[in-house]
C-alpha cells in the first residue's frame, strides 16, 4: 500500500496490541456516549446548573410513568412501530435537512440515506406528538383532519433512547423535532426541550440537534431551547397574515410566528454582544407552503426576501402543497414540484449569486407567478442587453450569465490571469455550459446569436 | 474539487495510484492543479475525487452494531484504501469505543480517547471479532444488547425509514443517484426497497390528489 501521511511514523507508534485497546475500553465503558473526558468536563462548566438538571431528569421520569402511554416492558425493550411510523410522517413535508453545525470543526452535512423520492435522511425527523389544537387545513395532524384515527406521543426519556441508538448505529446524524401543540404548547414545548436537555447533558450527546419553535412558545422556552439547540425554526407556512387566515384559523401570523423569529435574533445578538459566546450554531430557518393558499411566486419571494434581510434566517425551506386525506383542503389540486424548484432557484439567485431584489423580479409575469424555465434565463434576456466578454466581464457580471456559476466564474477569473480565453473549448474546460452561455457571451469578437437568446 | 483538500492525502488512497502521479500531485499547487487541461492532471483530480466520494458515502451508509459495551462493528468493503480513514471517523465519533470494520478479506480496528487514536489491522472481520470477543471476554449470543440498550435499532430505522417516503414526489433516477448500488453493497447496506406498504387508502389518496 502507497502511504503518503506524513504522521506514519507517528501512527505506525500508535498501533497497539488489540488486549490494550479492550482493556482501555472496558476503563471507560461508563463513559457518555460521543465525548471524550475533557469535553465533557467543559461542556458541564457550560450547562446552565447540574443540579437543575440533575431536578430536571427526575421530573421527566416522573412525568414519562404518569403519561402511561408506554407499558413497562415495551420502554425496556421494543419501540412501537406504528408510532414510529406515525410521529414519523407527521414530519415527512418538512424539507430542511441540513446538519451542517460549525460547532467544533465545519464538517459537510451526511446523508445517511435517501428515501425513493430522492430526498436525504440524515436526522431522526419526528414528531414530540401529533397531537394538535391547530386548524391547519393542510396538515394531517390537524385538529380538524377527519382522517387521523389515533394520537401517539413520546416520553422524553423514550425519544432520547430511540435517537441514542440510531446515532450510535450510524443511521442519522442527529435529531429533528418537531410536533403538534398538543392541548398546550407550553407544555408540549417543555417536554421536547426536556428530552434535548437529557440528550444533552445527561448522555453527552454530542450529534447535531433541530428544534421546532411551535408557535405562541414563550420567550422563557424559547431561550432554554436556543442554548441547547444547534437549529431552531418556525414555519410560516404562508406569505403573509391574510394568506395564512386562508389556511389556518387559530395561528396568529405576527404575533404567534413573527415576534417569535425576531425573538431568536434579538436573542442570538444579545448573548453575542454581552457574553462573547455565538449560540445556535445553525441559526433559525423557516419554511414556508407553496400553494395551499392563494399566494403568488412573487408575494412567498418578497417574505423570503424579508425573512433573510429582517429575521436573518439561514435559509427559506418550500413545500409544494399536497392534499392530506381528511383535511380542509382535501379537494384542492396538488401544487406540481416544478413551482417549488423554480423558487428554490430564484433563492438561490438571491443568496448565492448576489442578484438584486429588482433585477430577479423580472422573472414572474404579470399576475407575479414563475413559468416551469429556468428563471435565471428569463432574467439574462431581460436585464443583458450586450453579450459579454468573458476576458473583461467583472465577477458580478459573469454571475449573471446562464451556465456560469459561481464555481466556473472564479475559474475564469484565475484563468484569464495567465491567458486571455480564447475559445468555447476553453470556457467548456473551466466548467462553463457552453450551450446556455455562448448567447449571452462575445469570445474573441465572435458573437454567438442564436434564436435561443431572442426568442420569447 | 474543494479548495481545502489535500490532493496527495486521497490520491494516495486510489487503488490505481502510483509514485509518479503523487510525485506530480506533490509538485503542484492547488490553484494550478484546479486550472490544468493537462491529461495526467485531469486523472489525478478525477481520482482523488473518487476517493473522497467513496470515503464521505462510507461515512455515511456503514451500519454499525455493538459488541458488549466497549466495542462497535461494521461490514466496509471498499474499492480504494480507506478502511483506515473511515474506521478513525467512527472511533472519534464514539471515542472511548474500539469501532471495527471489515469484510472477508482485511479489517480496520481503531479506539480513540481524548483526542489520540490506536490503530490495528487485522485478516478479515470474522477473525478480528472472535479476537475482539475473546480480549473484551465476552461470551457469543450476549453481545448485542448492551450499548444500544435493547433496542432494535435497525428495526426501528426501517420503520422511520418507511415512513419519510412521499408518494407523490417519486423519483427513482435521483435515488439511485445519490444511493448508488454500488456503494450500498460496499457498506454491506440492507436497504429495502419499496418496503412501504400500499394500502386500498393509499391508492385512493393517490387519485385523489391526480
Amino acid at each position: 500500500m502507497l502511504i503518503r501521511y506524513k504522521d506514519m511514523r507517528l501512527v505506525n507508534s500508535l498501533m497497539v496490541s488489540l488486549q490494550k485497546m479492550a482493556l482501555l475500553a472496558m476503563e471507560c465503558r461508563f463513559d457518555s456516549l460521543g465525548l471524550g473526558a475533557a469535553e465533557k468536563a467543559a461542556r458541564a462548566r457550560l450547562s446552565v446548573a447540574g443540579e437543575a438538571a440533575e431536578h430536571a431528569a427526575e421530573s421527566i421520569e416522573a412525568a414519562g410513568q404518569a403519561a402511561g402511554s408506554i407499558p413497562a416492558g415495551q420502554m425496556a425493550g421494543e419501540v412501537d412501530k406504528r408510532k414510529l411510523t406515525i410521529l414519523g410522517e407527521g414530519t415527512r413535508h418538512d424539507v430542511c435537512a441540513s446538519t451542517f453545525s460549525p460547532r467544533s470543526r465545519p464538517l459537510p452535512g451526511i446523508c445517511h440515506a435517501f428515501t425513493q423520492d430522492g430526498r436525504c435522511v440524515s436526522l431522526f425527523k419526528t414528531l414530540y406528538t401529533n397531537l394538535c389544537s391547530h386548524q391547519c387545513g393542510y396538515c394531517s395532524n390537524s385538529s380538524g383532519c377527519k382522517s387521523k384515527s389515533r394520537t401517539f406521543s413520546y416520553t422524553p426519556e423514550e425519544l432520547a433512547r430511540i435517537t441514542l441508538s440510531l446515532y450510535q448505529g450510524n443511521y442519522i446524524e442527529g435529531l429533528f423535532l418537531s410536533s403538534g401543540a398538543g392541548r398546550d404548547e407550553e407544555r408540549i414545548t417543555e417536554k421536547m426541550i426536556d428530552t434535548i436537555r437529557l440528550l444533552r447533558l445527561r448522555h453527552s450527546f454530542s450529534g447535531y440537534i433541530h428544534l421546532k419553535i411551535l408557535p405562541g412558545s414563550s420567550e422563557y422556552h424559547i431561550q432554554e431551547a436556543m442554548m441547547l439547540a444547534d437549529r431552531v425554526s418556525i414555519n410560516l407556512e404562508a406569505a403573509s397574515a391574510s394568506h395564512m387566515s386562508e389556511i389556518c384559523s387559530t395561528k396568529s401570523y405576527e404575533s404567534d410566528i413573527l415576534q417569535r423569529q425576531r425573538y431568536i435574533r434579538h436573542f442570538m445578538a444579545e448573548i453575542k454582544s454581552k457574553e462573547g459566546v455565538s449560540i445556535l450554531p445553525a441559526g433559525q430557518t423557516t419554511q414556508m407552503v407553496v400553494g395551499a393558499g392563494s399566494e403568488s411566486d412573487e408575494e412567498i419571494f418578497r417574505r423570503a426576501v424579508f425573512e433573510y434581510d429582517e429575521i436573518g434566517v439561514k435559509r427559506t425551506y418550500y413545500s409544494a402543497f399536497s392534499p392530506q386525506r381528511g383535511t380542509m383542503l382535501e379537494k384542492r389540486h396538488a401544487q406540481p414540484l416544478w413551482r417549488e424548484r423554480r423558487l428554490y432557484q430564484m433563492d438561490w439567485l438571491y443568496r448565492i449569486y448576489g442578484f438584486e431584489k429588482d433585477e430577479i423580479r423580472c422573472a414572474f409575469d404579470d399576475n407575479g407567478f414563475l413559468n416551469n424555465s429556468d428563471p435565471k434565463l428569463a432574467i439574462a434576456r431581460d436585464c443583458l442587453d450586450l453579450p459579454l466578454d468573458p476576458n473583461t466581464a467583472s465577477y458580478p457580471q459573469l454571475l449573471r450569465v446562464p451556465g456560469i456559476g459561481p464555481k466556473s466564474a472564479g475559474r475564469i477569473l484565475a484563468w484569464r490571469k495567465r491567458q486571455p480565453i480564447a475559445s468555447k473549448k476553453e470556457l467548456a474546460a473551466l466548467g462553463v455550459r457552453i450551450k446556455r452561455a455562448s448567447p449571452f457571451l462575445k469570445i474573441n469578437g465572435w458573437i454567438d446569436g442564436t434564436m435561443e437568446m431572442w426568442q420569447a | 474539487m474543494k479548495r481545502d483538500w489535500n490532493l496527495s492525502f486521497y490520491l494516495s488512497m486510489h487503488r490505481e495510484c502510483n509514485e509518479r502521479l503523487l510525485a506530480r500531485a506533490d509538485r503542484m499547487e492547488w490553484s494550478q492543479m484546479e486550472l490544468s487541461q493537462q491529461k495526467e492532471d485531469i486523472r489525478i483530480k478525477r481520482m482523488a475525487d473518487e476517493v473522497a466520494g467513496e470515503v464521505h458515502r462510507m461515512k455515511a451508509f456503514v451500519r454499525l452494531s455493538s459488541l458488549g459495551s466497549g466495542a462497535l462493528y461494521g461490514y466496509l468493503k471498499p474499492r480504494h484504501r480507506i478502511g483506515e480513514i473511515v474506521c478513525d471517523h467512527f472511533a472519534r465519533r464514539n471515542q472511548g469505543v474500539i469501532v471495527l470494520l471489515g469484510n472477508g478479506r482485511e479489517s480496520w480496528i481503531s479506539y480513540c480517547r481524548e483526542g489520540r487514536i490506536r490503530r490495528e489491522r487485522g485478516n478479515g472481520l470474522e477473525e478480528s471479532l472472535e479476537k475482539l470477543k475473546s480480549a473484551l471476554q465476552i461470551e457469543d449470543g450476549r453481545h448485542n444488547d448492551a450499548v444500544s440498550d435493547g433496542l432494535d435499532a435497525e428495526g426501528i430505522w426501517q420503520a422511520y425509514y418507511d415512513s419519510q417516503y412521499c408518494p407523490e414526489r417519486k423519483n427513482l433516477a435521483l435515488y439511485r443517484r445519490h444511493m448508488p448500488r454500488r456503494d450500498q453493497e460496499a457498506a454491506g447496506l440492507r436497504l429495502v426497497q419499496n418496503k412501504r406498504e400500499i394500502t386500498l387508502d393509499d391508492f385512493w389518496q393517490q387519485k385523489t390528489v391526480l
